[in-house]
C-alpha cells in the first residue's frame, strides 16, 4: 500500500482488481484441489508427514486477498482515520491551549507593564498636584496676609478717623456742656465767642496733658 | 436441526484424520470444505467485532469497549511497526493488523474447536506467501526491480569473484523462499503441536475421565498471542530489510544534500 493509497485510499480499480484476482485464485484453488492437480508433489510430501495441499493454499491465498482488502476498506481505513483525526484534534487542542497560555502570559506581562506605568504616572501626577496645591496654598496665604494687612491698615485708619471724629464731637459736646454749665453757674451773660475760645484753649491744654 | 446436523458433519468431516497416500497420519489437516468453514468463521468473527467497534468510532472519545480494545491493538501494532520498520512503518498498518487479526483469531478458534485454519499447513503457507510476496512487492517498489534483486547478490565484489556473487545470490534466493517455509511451519507446528499434545494428554486421562489436555489451555492461549505477534514481527522485520535502505538514503539526501552511494 503506497503512501498515496494510505492517504487517499485505494482506487476503485485496484479494489475490484484485487477482489477479482482473489476470486480467480479461489476458483483455481478449488479446481486444483478437486482435480488433484498437485498430487505429484503432494504425495511425496504426505509420505514424509507434511500435509500440504497446494489447491487449498491457492484458494486460501485468494480468500485472504479479498479478506484483507475488504477489511481495509470496511474497518482499518475508518479506524485509522478516526485515530488520526482524534490525534490531530488533540494536538490542535493542546496547541490552542499552549497558544492561549502564551497569549495570556503576554497579556499578563502587558498588564503588569501598564500597571507599573500607570502607577508611575499616578505618582507623578499626585506629586505635581501636591506641588501645585502647595504653591496655591502659599499664594493664598500670601494673598490672605496681604488682604488682612490691608484690612488691618484700613481698620486702623478708620479707627483713627472715628477716634478723631469722636474726639472732635466730644470736644464740641464738652465745650457745649461746659458752656451750659458755666452759663448756669455764673448766670452771667458773657461774650460767647470769647468764652468759647478760652474753653478751647483750656481743652487743648487738657488734651496735651492727657 | 438439519443445518446443525450439516454443520456438525462439516466440522467433523472437514478434519481429514485419515492417512496420507504414503500411509502416514496427517492429523487435523482439513478438507477444503472444512478449511473454508473455519476461514469463514474467522472472517465472521473479525467482521462482527469490527462492525461493533466501527459503530463506536463516531464520537470524539471512543466509549465502546470493543472500539477501545481495537484502538489499543492498533496503537500496539503501530508501535511494533514503527519500532521495527521505522517512521514509514505506519503505511503497512493495514496489512500488519489484518495478518495479526487473522492469525490471532484463527489461533483462538483452535482453543474451542477441534481444529483451526492455522492448524492447517496449506493455509499457513498461503499466509506466508502473502507476507513474503508483499515484502518482495514493497522491495521492488522501494528499490526498483534491479535494485531489489541486486541486494540478493550481496556486496559488490571484483569480477574474478563472480562465482561467489552467484553463490550468494542463490543462497539469498533460497533464504527468501525458506521464509515462506519457516513462517508457515512455525505457526503450524505451534498450533498443531498444541492440539497433538492436548490429544495425547486427554488419552492419558481417558480411563480416569480427566481431560488432562485442558491443563494446557493457558499455555495454548499464550501460544496464540505469541505466534500472532511473532508472525507480524517477522513480517515487519522482512519489510524493514527491504525498505530501510531506501528510507535511509532519503534521509541522507535530506540531511547532506548529496547523492547517496549506490548499493
Amino acid at each position: 500500500m503506497s503512501q498515496i493509497e494510505a492517504k487517499q485510499g485505494p482506487s476503485a480499480t485496484s479494489i475490484i482488481g484485487m477482489i477479482v484476482f482473489g476470486a480467480i485464485l479461489m476458483v483455481a484453488g478449488f479446481w486444483a484441489y478437486t482435480n488433484g492437480s498437485f498430487k505429484a508433489v503432494e504425495g511425496p510430501l504426505a509420505d514424509q508427514g507434511i500435509p500440504l495441499a497446494f489447491g487449498k493454499t491457492i484458494a486460501s491465498f485468494g480468500v485472504l486477498l479479498i479478506l484483507f482488502k475488504v477489511l481495509h476498506i470496511f474497518f482499518f481505513a475508518p479506524l485509522d482515520e478516526a485515530i488520526t483525526n482524534r490525534t490531530k484534534e488533540l494536538e490542535h487542542t493542546f496547541g490552542e491551549a499552549e497558544s492561549l497560555r502564551s497569549e495570556m502570559t503576554q497579556l499578563k506581562s502587558d498588564y503588569e507593564k501598564r500597571l507599573t506605568e500607570t502607577e508611575a504616572n499616578a505618582r507623578e501626577q499626585i506629586q505635581a498636584q501636591i506641588k501645585e496645591a502647595q504653591d496655591l496654598k502659599k499664594e493664598l496665604m500670601a494673598d490672605a496676609q496681604r488682604k488682612a494687612e490691608e484690612y488691618k491698615q484700613q481698620a486702623i485708619a478708620e479707627i483713627e478717623s472715628e477716634k478723631r471724629k469722636a474726639l472732635t464731637d466730644l470736644r464740641v459736646h464738652v465745650t457745649n456742656l461746659s458752656l451750659q454749665a458755666t452759663e448756669k453757674l455764673l448766670t452771667e451773660n458773657v461774650d460767647n465767642d470769647r468764652n468759647r475760645r478760652i474753653i478751647d484753649d483750656f481743652l487743648a491744654t487738657v488734651e496735651v496733658k492727657n | 436441526m438439519e443445518f446443525l446436523s450439516n454443520l456438525t458433519w462439516l466440522i467433523a468431516a472437514g478434519e481429514a484424520h485419515g492417512k496420507g497416500e504414503g500411509g502416514k497420519q496427517a492429523a487435523h489437516a482439513l478438507e477444503m470444505s472444512g478449511l473454508m468453514f473455519y476461514v469463514g468463521l474467522v472472517a465472521l468473527i473479525i467482521f462482527g467485532a469490527a462492525a461493533v467497534a466501527k459503530s463506536g468510532l463516531n464520537s470524539k472519545f471512543f466509549t465502546k469497549p470493543l472500539t477501545k480494545l481495537f484502538e489499543q491493538l492498533y496503537v500496539f501494532i503501530q508501535g511494533l511497526a514503527i519500532g521495527t520498520i521505522g517512521p514509514h512503518g505506519r503505511k503497512y498498518m493495514s496489512i500488519l493488523f489484518s495478518l495479526w487479526l487473522v492469525v490471532f483469531v484463527s489461533n483462538v478458534i483452535a482453543l474451542f474447536f477441534p481444529t483451526s485454519p492455522t492448524a492447517d499447513l496449506s493455509f499457513n503457507l498461503a499466509l506466508a506467501f502473502i507476507a513474503v510476496g508483499y515484502v518482495q512487492w514493497e522491495g521492488i517498489r522501494a528499490n526498483g526491480v534491479w535494485g531489489h534483486f541486486s541486494h540478493f547478490a550481496g556486496p559488490k565484489l571484483p569480477i574474478y569473484l563472480l562465482p561467489i556473487t552467484l553463490m550468494i545470490f542463490i543462497i539469498e534466493i533460497i533464504s527468501e523462499v525458506m521464509k515462506n517455509v519457516s513462517l508457515s511451519l512455525r505457526l503450524y507446528g505451534n498450533i498443531e503441536g498444541g492440539h497433538r499434545a492436548a490429544d495425547a494428554m486427554n488419552v492419558l486421562g481417558q480411563d480416569l475421565l480427566i481431560p488432562f489436555g485442558a491443563f494446557l489451555l493457558p499455555i495454548k492461549l499464550l501460544t496464540c498471542v505469541v505466534q500472532a505477534l511473532i508472525f507480524c514481527l517477522l513480517f515487519a522485520v522482512y519489510l524493514s530489510l527491504v525498505t530501510h535502505h531506501d528510507h535511509e538514503e532519503g534521509h541522507d539526501h535530506e540531511s547532506h544534500g548529496e547523492a547517496a552511494p549506490a548499493h
